[in-house]
């Protein structure tokens, strides 16, 4: 008889064990706060122009306009469409022609529409000291989605006149800041 | 992304460590002993597990984190807690998963004396180790850690899905020594295995001379993806064809392996009694349905050189980003192979030196039945150590057994490992007539609020026992 109550005992006292496990002072309604806010940096374009690409190399004649295309494919993904809070362009010229330049970057969709646009002025400088001209273009708000429908950028350097007989270079650098949140 | 990183953070409070049964091991009276130690002792005449309920084992475990403490209740920022757990856990802390389920299990005395035992069990095991380095790039990205080396070679995990066929012998050699051995047969539904990799990824600013602002450096990467019974469900969305896909191969349909359990008990005297056993020695060889993915290199990224080339009316400029996206897959190719590969199973060791005391029979038939497996209570130490991708993980454990006339045992335990220091666990199991059943759970201390514990293990089943 003794057995018996044992083991009912040790059996009731496992079971309340087992059913009164359980899980609390958590609050599993966080997990709608979590934010995941990687910052991350990449390179963009670099190019470097010499005095001599603003001449026809046939003609002779000034080329006041130099333009140039590439595809960023990634840019109207669906990942940076719905996760881009904040996009921080950051462009540096150093030039050596004894020209001030303006410089835009037009971004177009896959259709060819214009979906962004920004423009800067790159001081002029001299080969024996080379002017540095920065430009930040921060991109929030409603432009990220107009930003995130390009899949290419249009860059065109113009200068204001004839560039024959300078020399120098025009040179470019640049990456962009993409703050995420998802 | 961010259903996938709740998904991975619930995980962490419904799964826990290794795949040690602590309880369970040297645990005579329940016959699923036998599956720890194929040398154990063995004291009926035979026993019927009652199919899909002889052994129910579960086993969730994450040595670094507890649900606590990424959910629980706080006036700190769940996401400062959880960067925070990112960067104090260690790249050789992990999650494992183990599930087991018996089909079903029988065994009986033969006239010779040999117990035999056979089976079907189904098994499901995962571990994978903390990638802090990923984590801390998907968490925080590249601005803060430029210049540091993010390690690809921490991508390190395995996962199993097989179902074990196996049959033992287990006999009273000498009036000390019983020895047994298992023989088991392994078929793979499902395997993945990434271990072995290499390679690291940098973000370093550049100088004068550098093309562009950055340079984003992978250096000799070579990371590997090996699965079998994955490519064949890959394209298959109906869930209805990958289930009955999956329960097809659980009886002899995918991969195919064998392996061996040995172990034994030797009584050094009348009151010491030793045991060990070396478990799942042995190989899986995937060959069918089998795709490694593999990608291996070195890149540095500087972004797009615009060349600016005079072009025509109508004439298109250089295909930059392509060429840029086929050069990257050249010097980082991604190769799929088809080859097969063999897994070596996770190896067990268990070995247990115990004292036996008291007696559970205070009466005449003592002259009759000396023998050690009459003490009616035993203290004892237990090391268990499983062999996984980083190294081996181990368990010690001290244990308490004792017997309650003939009908119910128990048996309680400490153990310490990988997890914890605290953890204590309790078996018991209990007959009815011929109809025995047992439960077993550790970390009994955390069953307050489970949410705090970093391993739950719990085992439970019913039997048809018949004694001699």
């Amino acid at each position: 008889m003794i057995k018996i109550n044992l083991k009912f005992f040790i059996f009731v006292a496992l079971c309340c064990l087992f059913f009164s496990a359980c899980v609390k002072d958590t609050d599993f309604d966080q997990a709608d706060d979590i934010v995941l806010s990687p910052v991350v940096e990449l390179d963009l374009i670099y190019f470097n122009l010499r005095a001599s690409d603003f001449v026809d190399t046939v003609t002779g004649n000034p080329r006041l306009t130099v333009t140039d295309t590439t595809e960023i494919e990634f840019l109207d993904g669906s990942f940076l469409q719905e996760n881009l809070a904040r996009a921080e362009f950051y462009f540096k010229f150093t030039n050596s022609i004894p020209r001030s330049f303006e410089v835009d970057f037009q971004f177009l969709s896959e259709a060819n529409d214009t979906t962004y646009t920004t423009q800067t002025v790159v001081n002029e400088g001299s080969v024996s000291s080379p002017v540095i001209t920065e430009f930040i273009e921060n991109v929030e708000g409603e432009q990220i989605l107009q930003l995130t429908s390009a899949d290419k950028v249009v860059v065109s350097v113009t200068v204001p006149s004839s560039t024959v007989n300078v020399s120098g270079e025009l040179n470019l650098k640049s990456k962009t800041t993409y703050f995420l949140e998802y | 992304m961010k259903i996938l990183f709740t998904c991975i953070l619930s995980l962490l409070g419904a799964v826990a460590i290794c795949q040690n049964k602590q309880i369970l091991y040297g645990f005579d009276e329940i016959p699923q002993s036998l599956m720890l130690n194929p040398g154990g002792k063995v004291s009926q005449r035979a026993h019927f597990g009652i199919p899909l309920l002889s052994q129910i084992h579960l086993n969730i475990g994450s040595s670094g984190v507890t649900v606590f403490d990424i959910f629980g209740e706080s006036s700190v920022d769940i996401n400062t807690r959880i960067r925070d757990k990112i960067f104090e856990m260690k790249n050789t802390d992990f999650f494992t998963a183990t599930q087991q389920l018996e089909i079903f299990n029988l065994g009986w005395r033969a006239k010779n004396g040999i117990y035999f035992s056979g089976g079907i069990y189904q098994e499901f095991d995962f571990i994978s180790y903390f990638p802090r380095d990923l984590a801390i790039l998907g968490w925080e990205g590249n601005r803060d850690y430029l210049g540091y080396e993010f390690d690809l070679g921490e991508l390190n995990t395995t996962g199993d899905l097989l179902t074990v066929y196996h049959f033992g012998a287990n006999k009273q050699l000498t009036d000390k020594l019983t020895a047994g051995i298992r023989v088991k047969l392994y078929s793979s539904m499902f395997n993945f295995k990434s271990v072995d990799n290499q390679g690291t990824f940098v973000t370093t600013l550049g100088d004068e001379n550098s093309e562009n602002i950055y340079e984003h450096t992978i250096t000799n990467a070579d990371v590997t993806l090996q699965t079998s019974g994955y490519a064949s469900l890959r394209d298959d969305e109906n869930d209805v064809n990958i289930a009955s896909e999956m329960l097809g191969r659980a009886f002899f349909g995918g991969n195919f392996g064998l392996g061996l359990d040995i172990g034994a008990t030797y009584d050094i005297n009348e009151k010491w009694t030793a045991s060990a056993s070396i478990l799942d020695f042995g190989t899986i060889f995937h060959s069918n349905d089998v795709e490694t993915y593999r990608a291996y290199g070195s890149y540095t990224l500087d972004g797009i050189e615009l060349i600016f080339p005079p072009l025509s009316a109508g004439e298109n400029t250089f295909p930059y980003y392509n060429n840029l996206e086929e050069e990257i897959e050249r010097e980082i190719p991604i190769d799929t192979l088809n080859t097969g590969y063999t897994q070596m199973r996770p190896v067990k060791f268990y070995a247990s030196l115990g004292y036996g005391f008291g007696k559970s029979r205070g009466d005449a038939c003592d002259c009759f039945h000396n023998k050690s497996d009459d003490h009616q209570q035993t203290v004892g130490i237990q090391y268990f150590s499983i062999i996984r991708p980083k190294g081996p993980q181990m368990a010690g454990t001290l244990f308490y057994h004792r017997k309650f006339g003939d009908f119910l045992s128990a048996k309680a335990t400490y153990t310490v490992d990988s997890y914890s220091y605290s953890n204590i666990g309790l078996g018991v199991t209990g007959s009815i007539g011929k109809f025995g059943m047992y439960l077993a759970a550790d970390n009994l201390l955390k069953y307050g609020n489970l949410a705090k514990a970093n391993s739950v293990s719990l085992q439970v089943g019913f039997n048809i026992i018949i004694d001699e």
